[in-house]
């Protein structure tokens, strides 16, 4: 079984209008996905800002009202409130925001900010409470004259893996990871990512990792699902969709990756023209009459693809992939 | 559970006293210490913390030693006695009653009504704003339509109606009268900071670990809007001696035999004392003068403490 199941989630925000302020309209910000993320692994949502990924991601937390669809943890639908309660759902699972700064209260020490969910969710002693925050820092690599300090006197990097010392604290099972690094510089990106998968190898902890970035998600994750207007567009393995990508949105994210190598500068720039000169002028072939994704087709056991089933066999043979 | 997080980190209980001695000495002040060193690095402000504070002691002690309905007696020998006598050190009214001793008697009730006030309107303003600016949606509409029926009521009229009708009325219950029309400003100010802050990612943060909704609004969001809440307490605590003042000014404020500086101020009313018996209402005037202004100081400091990007203070 899996650890969390995501089936056909929605969510809608109504669009109100006119004198009598009555709803007209919806922005379908997450408009039916269904995925599933296993225990220990490391799932990544990658997706242009707008595309609903970070919606997903409060919605598995619990921070966004669901308006159809169910998550399914031990069995229970988590997007009800009483069932979060009776589980005690988010000492389980956790969140690791983009903006380190806004998502650590200013007016709070390190050490009332990392014990918050030990406070509400296990009840230490004052003692065994303070060690744990002390071990958490040690962890993340922080000193221990951080305790007394407010948020305001770290760097960027330093707060960031304040907040993921803050999501480890209760030894949750999931982590959601809210572009956690894309507001950091690269060297320091490559910091918190490591304590990330450090804490992910001591911990056994899965991730849901939310990014645009395609380079660091290609670092961190096994599985990945490419979403575009709030609906999946591809699901596949880190093979699939970095070597075999089927769907015109995925080529094109693909193909917007900054390349270093200068001598191939114009053979880059040759295939990047090339993606988006299909893109033009198939779009109708990709995306349906209203411009949306089409519903997912399996084109192997773990790659799937948002096309008409013809379309997706003929890609596929193309590609050379194997079929299921 | 415990022992996967012992597994992982060097630090043991035997660490626990040292470790959290080293970060005692690398932490940073404490609030009370940041505003002491930013009332040491602004001297006015300083001045105007002691002229408040030992004018209020003063005030406050002193009406206790003055026989109120005595002083207040009419006695016809001191009709307008010259200040800077022996026995009236800032003369007497057309009543020959003590304009020191009332000034005395007056500021403690106008600063003693100024004050409940402020508390009373302060903390259920602040309260109001806060949760309607939290929990929005359907309980933010029905707040807000209760704050624009409040917000419709003509003030001073109402003051003066109710004033009229309530039969023994006294400096508490003239405090309460107040308070139900003085919370208005404060809770949309208050309201429209808490919209913002509630939607930055540490209440989120917050809410994912596991702390209630009365906790987030009380000891989350309130510390962050602390700034605002200060400076708006200090300002209306400003106003509200107004309040009073001016209503008593006009007449409806405390009963006549109980002196306050509106009462004082009154005395201007007459062309005769403005011409030649400024003794009468002067002193109050400049008072209020002065406290207002050294209000506004403190204010202003604490305003600086609460922001650190504007702290003068040394930092240590």
């Amino acid at each position: 079984m899996s650890l969390i199941e995501i089936k056909d989630l929605k969510v809608h925000y109504p669009i109100r209008t006119g004198f009598w302020n009555r709803i007209t309209d919806s922005v379908r910000a997450v408009d039916g996905i269904t995925f599933n993320i296993e225990a220990g692994e490391t799932y990544g949502l990658v997706g242009e800002s707008g595309s609903g990924k970070s919606t997903t991601g409060k919605s598995v937390v619990g921070l966004e009202k669901v308006t159809s669809g169910s998550i399914l943890y031990k069995g229970q639908d988590i997007t009800k409130a009483e069932n979060r309660r009776k589980l005690d759902y988010n000492r389980d699972v956790q969140m690791i925001f983009q903006d380190s700064l806004s998502s650590l209260n200013p007016r709070k020490r390190i050490e009332d900010i990392i014990a918050e969910p030990l406070r509400n969710f296990e009840h230490l002693s004052k003692d065994d409470e303070k060690l744990r925050v002390l071990q958490l820092l040690d962890i993340v690599g922080l000193d221990a004259d951080a305790l007394y300090k407010y948020p305001h006197q770290f760097s960027g990097g330093q707060r960031q893996r304040i907040g993921v010392a803050r999501a480890v604290a209760t030894n949750p099972k999931l982590i959601i990871a809210d572009e956690p690094v894309s507001a950091l510089d690269l060297s320091v990106q490559a910091q918190v990512l490591n304590f990330m998968k450090k804490i992910q190898r001591e911990f056994g902890i899965s991730y849901l990792f939310i990014s645009h970035d395609l380079g660091v998600v290609r670092h961190m994750c096994n599985n990945i699902a490419i979403m575009n207007r709030g609906r999946l567009v591809e699901i596949g393995t880190r093979d699939d969709i970095y070597n075999h990508p089927l769907h015109i949105y995925t080529k094109r994210l693909l193909a917007a990756i900054p390349e270093t190598n200068v001598n191939q500068r114009e053979a880059h720039r040759a295939s990047r023209l090339a993606v988006e000169k299909v893109y033009q002028e198939q779009q109708s072939k990709y995306y349906d009459d209203d411009g949306e994704a089409y519903p997912l087709v399996q084109i192997s056991k773990t790659h799937a693809v948002a096309l008409p089933q013809a379309l997706a066999q003929q890609l596929a043979t193309q590609e050379g992939e194997v079929q299921a | 559970m415990a022992e996967n997080f012992e597994q992982h980190s060097d630090i043991s209980a035997a660490d626990l006293a040292r470790l959290s001695q080293e970060a005692q000495a690398e932490a940073t002040p404490s609030t009370a210490k940041i505003i002491w060193s930013e009332f040491k690095a602004d001297r006015p402000a300083m001045a105007a913390l002691f002229i408040i504070v030992g004018f209020i002691v003063f005030v406050m002690v002193g009406a206790l030693f003055i026989n109120t309905p005595k002083m207040m007696e009419t006695n016809i020998m001191a009709y307008f006695n010259q200040p800077f006598t022996p026995e009236f050190w800032l003369g007497a009214d057309s009543g020959g009653r003590s304009v020191a001793k009332q000034l005395i008697v007056g500021s403690r009730n106008s600063i003693g009504i100024a004050i409940g006030l402020t508390i009373i309107s302060s903390t259920f303003g602040i309260c109001w704003g806060l949760i309607s600016g939290y929990f929005n949606g359907y309980i933010d509409w029905g707040m807000q339509r209760v704050y624009d029926f409040m917000m419709m009521l003509p003030m001073t009229m109402m003051i003066i109606v109710l004033v009229t009708i309530i039969p023994h009325y006294n400096s508490v219950t003239l405090t309460f009268i107040f308070s139900i029309f003085y919370w208005e400003g404060t809770s949309r100010l208050i309201r429209s900071r808490t919209l913002a802050e509630a939607e930055k990612d540490y209440v989120a943060a917050s809410r994912t670990s596991g702390t209630s909704h009365w906790k987030i609004i009380f000891r989350e969001i309130m510390p962050n809007i602390s700034s605002l809440i200060i400076v708006d307490c200090t300002l209306s605590f400003a106003e509200n001696i107004g309040v009073e003042t001016g209503l008593s000014y006009l007449g409806f404020g405390l009963p006549s035999q109980t002196p306050s500086l509106g009462t004082m101020i009154s005395n201007a009313n007459d062309p005769n004392n403005i011409t030649q018996y400024w003794w009468t209402w002067l002193p109050a005037a400049l008072e209020i003068i002065i406290l207002c202004l050294a209000i506004s100081y403190v204010g202003q400091v604490l305003r600086r403490a609460a922001d650190a990007s504007q702290r003068q203070g040394a930092a240590d």
